[in-house]
């Protein structure tokens, strides 16, 4: 399967609108430039081409094999696992004192859009494993680390981590895996976890598992849960491996999509001889158990914008390729040739949303994973404020971006008519492999309910303050150009509706029923005016750069033709140039569904606590 | 045991080639500029060569300003320093006018290999190897896919019609690499790290003495891309077969005149 992403755009977000070079000028950052972090992405890019889109397709037909409680993954995984790990791609954001290379981490969003894009079932394993060196890393002793973070970076050994029970679902809390503590300080583990992502494989010779496990009398709940070290093979005292650690994978999941992804039940001690090792502390399971799950939540919504990305890509090339029908221009002559479909409003309509949607997603995440920089870069207050916007953003970085990736890879699929339904093209892959994303690290609706009910008031309510406010000078700054002054006040409108709203529905009497009845559209509303506020910002930015080429080539915009002809044959001038398309199109379709969306809560109506189900 | 890899840096191959304002020329507006796929394999062989047997590798370009990225490329992937001859476009230059650069380069430089791309993709001339292979005094095998390096001597395999040839000679000595050879790495994220510290001697190709525009064997006159491909012809021949083929061998021998 061929991957392709739009790089220029990749490169256009962060080194000319994110102030990337300024970033790398931190002391933390010092072994890197632009001109290496360029070749870093080039180099996942060829990668993620060469190796993980290769096997794309053997995961999805191949996929993980279970037999007799031993999981295989395609051939082709390994090669491509052996490319990843000799790079030291897993320990991209890592400290370098564990081997990591401590890259931004918006250079590591970045990558992982190639990576997540060109085989998402593949680099789950990848983003696990990376999660449980982070955390040992952060909480383990000093023991732990020296144990386990070094060779999990490196890809040695890789992670997952284990929250879900049968009874445990979203409910976390509900879990019952036991962890009775040993005399020499180890954990006697029992119990069963299901739907554990990459819980068994033969990708790496020891799998390192974070499991959530219950101490006796620990009070119910999540408060009173731990969490533990696990590994599959345990590991004696100078690193090397031993004896089996009765873990024992009973079964993986038949599923939908990433088929490569070995979705695992995993039975712990079934013989009374599974160990696990506190870390942190107990009772502090879940407060440490956030701290993966919140940067996976950012990496699932990374999932929604990389499969968009990739199946926009792929339906464009289509879209220039396929001939049907006639020109609309032609559309009385039944002589006229057919043209390629890329010349059908209804498809360039389609193309263009999946652009737009795809760039106010990577912008989302970027931003975001700006923020996070500046929160480890800065300290006190400042770094308080932007770890606030990222507590605030990644409930929209999940659950926005993953709802409207699977909507693109939608758009992108019908784009092909019959043929995308068939496994002859990815686009059917796509889709179904984008799916889980809105399931997954906390359904999109348990993220809808985090940010209504704990990142909307946080700080009192400061930082979705701060975050529309930027939104609103944005506006202030838009409204001024002629060409974008009517999507800015679109953009106006939006906040508008987001302010009218908020003050009306804490006044309601039922406000607690409305809010969870409708914490995803107001999650939604808020996704959609950051993504045009982003889009915006771009846009200006690429006007200038735009302006300046025409001025250097002296094209003038008056004579429609010629202009349109000058930017078929400069890519450069032609990208900036739908840069402002692509800002235009959003404002204009996406932003009106945000005062529908208001509308209908403003409404009151509570059909579904009345409808009898 | 240390090798020198000549590299020359060509447009991405997936780049769109637009002929520049001067018709001698390619436009080079946007396009992504790459180490030529053959010289990867001749860096990688020196790689795998050196982490054998020790020694440095040394990756020399002749080109432009922008050339200095391949030879960062070269040292992200392992080459232990790197050298720049700023000079002309070596990319579409003449070929002897390289070798002899390349030869004065190498010159008084200790090797005991040098290796080639087998040819420079875009304008596969397949020369520069041979031809600074002579200049050097050194032997020099074209074409290789296997290569045997031992104390002193080497041998190396190449694909003949209808086999393999296994050439013995001694070192030091130039190859030029062919694909089969060995498969490129990719470069490390330490090793991209690291390639910003590694030293790019820069040498101005006058100070070399020679005179880039003198003595060339050839000079481009023109470029021009090929003809757009026009839209193919059905013959509809179900009814008479016969008749349908005479039409084809009718326009093969006309129109496209291929027989």
């Amino acid at each position: 399967m061929d991957y392709k992403v739009d790089l220029r755009d990749v490169k256009f977000q962060l080194f000319e609108w994110l102030p990337t070079a300024k970033l790398l000028e931190a002391e933390k950052f010092a072994d890197w430039d632009l001109e290496n972090i360029e070749m870093v992405l080039d180099e996942a890019v060829k990668i993620a081409q060469q190796q993980m889109a290769a096997c794309n397709e053997d995961g999805d037909r191949i996929g993980a094999q279970w037999n007799d409680g031993v999981v295989t993954l395609p051939e082709s995984f390994h090669t491509a696992y052996q490319t990843v790990t000799e790079g030291g791609w897993i320990g991209l954001l890592a400290n370098p004192e564990y081997g990591g290379m401590g890259l931004p981490e918006i250079i590591g969003t970045a990558v992982n859009e190639f990576f997540n894009g060109s085989n998402v079932a593949f680099s789950l394993t990848l983003m696990l494993t990376r999660g449980v060196g982070h955390m040992i890393e952060g909480f383990g002793t000093e023991e732990q680390k020296r144990l386990f973070v070094e060779k999990v970076l490196a890809g040695q050994w890789a992670g997952t981590m284990c929250l879900t029970e049968a009874q445990a679902g979203s409910d976390v809390g509900a879990s019952k895996t036991k962890a009775v503590k040993n005399d020499d300080g180890s954990y006697q583990i029992t119990g069963e976890k299901i739907f554990i992502t990459g819980g068994d494989h033969d990708l790496t010779e020891n799998i390192i598992h974070l499991v959530l496990a219950r101490t006796p009398d620990a009070p119910v709940g999540t408060r009173g849960l731990s969490l533990f070290i696990i590994p599959k093979i345990k590991v004696n005292a100078d690193g090397s491996l031993g004896e089996s650690n009765d873990v024992y994978c009973n079964n993986i999941e038949e599923k939908m999509g990433i088929h490569g992804s070995p979705t695992c039940t995993l039975v712990f001690g079934q013989n009374d001889n599974c160990r696990g090792f506190l870390l942190g502390e107990e009772g502090h399971g879940m407060k440490l158990m956030f701290h993966m799950m919140n940067a996976a939540r950012i990496d699932v919504g990374l999932q929604g914008c990389a499969a968009a990305g990739a199946a926009h890509q792929q339906a464009l090339a289509y879209a220039h390729e396929r001939l049907q029908s006639r020109s609309w221009k032609e559309m009385q002559n039944p002589e006229a040739p057919q043209v390629p479909i890329v010349e059908h409003p209804d498809v360039r309509r389609m193309l263009l949303s999946s652009k737009a949607y795809t760039e106010a997603m990577r912008a989302i995440l970027l931003q975001t994973s700006y923020y996070l920089d500046m929160h480890h870069l800065l300290e006190g207050e400042e770094s308080e404020k932007y770890k606030s916007y990222v507590e605030l953003l990644t409930p929209i970085c999940k659950a926005w971006c993953s709802e409207w990736g699977v909507q693109v890879t939608h758009w992108c699929l019908q784009v092909h008519g019959g043929y995308g339904y068939t496994s002859d093209y990815p686009a059917e892959q796509y889709m179904r492999d984008a799916e889980i994303a809105c399931i997954y690290e906390g359904t999109n609706g348990i993220q809808a309910l985090d940010f209504v009910a704990r990142k909307l008031p946080m700080n009192g309510g400061k930082p979705i303050r701060e975050i529309l406010g930027a939104a609103e000078k944005t506006f202030q700054r838009a409204k001024s150009d002629s060409e974008l002054m009517e999507p800015a006040w679109m953009l106006a409108a939006a906040l508008k509706q987001i302010e009218t709203i908020s003050k009306e529905l804490t006044k309601r009497p039922d406000a607690i029923q409305m809010v969870l009845l409708n914490a995803p559209p107001l999650l939604d509303m808020v996704g959609t005016v950051v993504g045009a506020h982003l889009l915006l910002d771009q846009a200006m930015l690429a006007k200038t750069k735009l302006a300046a080429i025409l001025e250097e080539k002296g094209i003038g915009t008056q004579d429609k033709k010629a202009y349109k002809e000058f930017l078929t044959g400069h890519a450069e001038a032609a990208f900036y140039h739908n840069k402002v398309q692509t800002a235009i199109h959003f404002c204009y379709r996406a932003l009106p569904t945000v005062a529908a969306k208001g509308a209908a809560i403003r409404s009151g109506e509570r059909s579904p606590f009345f409808a009898i189900m | 045991m240390n090798c020198i890899v000549c590299v020359t840096s060509v447009p991405d191959t997936a780049s769109v080639i637009k002929i520049g304002t001067d018709g001698k020329n390619i436009d080079e507006t946007g396009i992504k500029w790459i180490v030529s796929p053959f010289d990867e394999y001749a860096l990688e062989e020196a790689l795998q060569i050196t982490e054998a047997k020790g020694g440095e590798v040394t990756a020399v370009t002749y080109g432009p300003a922008r050339a200095e990225a391949a030879l960062r490329d070269c040292l992200a992937r392992g080459a232990h320093k790197a050298v720049h001859v700023i000079g002309g476009e070596a990319t579409l230059g003449d070929s002897f006018t390289i070798a002899k650069v390349l030869a004065k380069v190498l010159a008084g430089r200790e090797y005991d290999c040098v290796l080639c791309g087998n040819k420079g993709v875009g304008t596969d001339c397949s020369q520069v190897g041979p031809m600074l292979g002579e200049l050097l005094g050194i032997p020099h095998v074209a074409n290789v896919t296997k290569l045997d390096v031992g104390d002193g001597s080497f041998t190396a395999g190449r694909e003949v019609e209808g086999g393999l040839e296994q050439v013995e000679s001694s070192l030091p000595a130039l190859l030029t690499c062919q694909k089969g050879l060995n498969e490129p790495r990719y470069a490390a994220l330490k090793g991209i790290m690291a390639a910003k510290r590694k030293p790019v001697d820069k040498i101005e190709v006058a100070s070399l003495g020679i005179d880039e525009a003198a003595d060339s064997f050839y000079t481009v006159r023109s470029l021009e891309l090929p003809p757009p491909k026009s839209g193919g012809t059905i013959i509809q021949g179900e009814d008479n077969p016969a008749a349908a083929a005479a039409q084809l061998v009718k326009a093969l021998r006309d129109e496209a005149k291929a027989i």
